[in-house]
């Protein structure tokens, strides 16, 4: 493994070759995934440095891989089935819904929201924004393309979210996927109808800046398996954001097994499997 | 009296059910040491396994969100479809990182992450399983000079888990279930 002052020069390097900074990651998590890089491409740690100091195709292919994008079309069902029931009926009278993915990876998780919003009706009146801090993810959530083979379960997925209702077994919503993507098996592809790669606001954006990169309140912000990778300093600094930029009664959604640890808990209700922002006085 | 151990961490798979109901069964509620557990389950199942084991436990079973602090006289199951590891500071985080072994979570990165924290006062202990998952993570416990046991492979359902770890690293114990039992019970 990585010593402790390799990590501290890799720090460094991208600090003052870059504008990332990932002094505040998680300090285990951040070692591994420099190890895999160094393991990955046989170099060392003083060589690594010396590259990303001098070639910034190369850092930003490092921040790619340093980060951690895994990501499917309505990860974990039971989430996007609360936000069907539970979350999304609320907002069902308001003239907009703002909806902010912060973390979106390659797209799976704004394609999953639109596909819901569609079904209920609430499609046109959504307004979408979407940030990674990696390009090269969002050059991919733009494109709606995903390989076939290798993500069958997208559609165990979709059926358990679109097609299922789990408070009533007996009714089944008939909803083709074609309707939303389609499905080329010859070339193993899986294409998001046009209608939904359009409609995204995409902007590249590094949560750690600790801002919102848009001028705009949130009714929802989705932020899910992105601060794991924060240590908790960090984490809280990016829960205060979102809670500064939701709409009272608006909600943050974390990953499954995240929650709120520090001061920015004061901010929030806890749902079941939601946060909604309290009504609070201004301290200013 | 103080043990010389502060954490104790469990990899099983395939063939591990029934054993670990065993072992936590057996622990008083006033057991000491954390015990953590790495274990294959289906992804998508979030719920129904902490609730199965807890039918059996005196001690809280407790699937820790990321950043939680570890406490002691708990159980901690690995929550389905994240990497588990324990943080310097004896915090969890949790990942999403690539499967490893086809697994996730990877016993041998929680074990990895334990052995880095704990050093030698960490049990790592490998139960019944069908992949070698595990293997390499109990060499890093044997590396950092923690206790490793292995379930007896005569006695493990699926055997490759245990048999894998054996080829990897001298383990210190091979243990039964009933053996294991009483070495948990006798360490404090």
């Amino acid at each position: 493994m990585i010593s402790n002052d390799d990590i501290a020069k890799v720090l460094a390097a991208f600090k003052t070759a870059s504008t990332y900074d990932f002094s505040d990651y998680c300090d285990r998590s951040f070692a591994r995934r420099v190890d895999k890089i160094l393991t990955d491409n046989k170099i060392s740690a003083d060589l690594f440095v010396k590259q990303l100091m001098s070639d910034r195709d190369f850092l930003e292919k490092s921040v790619r891989d340093i980060t951690v994008n895994t990501t499917e079309l309505f990860r974990d069902p039971q989430m996007w089935l609360n936000l069907r029931y539970q979350v999304l009926p609320r907002f069902k009278d308001k003239p907009t819904i703002k909806i902010w993915h912060a973390g979106c990876s390659s797209g799976q998780e704004i394609y999953s929201m639109m596909i819901l919003l569609n079904e209920l009706g609430m499609f046109d009146k959504a307004q979408i924004f979407a940030t990674d801090i990696n390009t090269a993810v969002i050059e991919a959530a733009q494109t709606g393309t995903y390989k076939y083979m290798f993500n069958l379960n997208y559609l165990d997925n979709f059926d358990k979210v679109m097609r299922e209702n789990p408070y009533n077994f007996e009714q089944k919503y008939d909803v083709p996927y074609e309707k939303y993507f389609d499905i080329d098996k010859r070339k193993d592809v899986i294409q998001m109808n046009d209608f939904l790669c359009k409609k995204p606001v995409f902007r590249k954006h590094d949560l750690v800046s600790g801002c919102n990169p848009f001028y705009h309140q949130f009714d929802l912000i989705l932020c899910r398996n992105v601060i794991i990778y924060f240590n908790p300093k960090l984490q809280n600094k990016v829960i205060n954001m979102f809670a500064n930029n939701l709409s009272v009664n608006g909600f943050l959604i974390l990953g499954a097994s995240e929650s709120i640890l520090g001061s920015a808990n004061s901010s929030f209700e806890r749902m079941v499997g939601f946060y909604r922002k309290k009504q609070t006085i201004s301290m200013f | 009296m103080e043990s010389e151990y502060k954490a104790i961490m469990i990899g099983g798979s395939a063939g591990s059910f029934q054993v670990v109901c065993k072992i936590i069964a057996a622990l008083p509620a006033d057991y000491p040491l954390p015990i953590i557990m790495c274990l294959h389950r289906l992804k998508h199942v979030r719920s129904g396994f902490v609730e199965a084991l807890s039918i059996k436990s005196k001690l809280p079973i407790i699937e820790p969100h990321d950043k939680e602090p570890l406490r002691n006289g708990r159980i901690y199951l690995a929550p389905a479809n994240y990497h588990m590891y324990i943080e310097l500071g004896n915090r969890f985080s949790l990942s999403t990182e690539d499967v490893i072994n086809h697994s996730r979570p990877s016993i041998d990165l929680s074990f990895f992450s334990a052995s880095y924290n704990y050093k030698r006062k960490l049990v790592g202990i490998i139960l019944s399983g069908a992949n070698k998952d595990g293997a390499l993570g109990l060499k890093s416990v044997a590396d950092g000079g923690g206790l490793t046991i292995v379930q007896d492979p005569k006695e493990c359902q699926v055997p490759t888990m245990t048999t894998a770890s054996m080829n990897a690293t001298k383990v210190d114990h091979i243990f039964t279930t009933k053996q294991i039992i009483d070495f948990l019970l006798k360490l404090t």
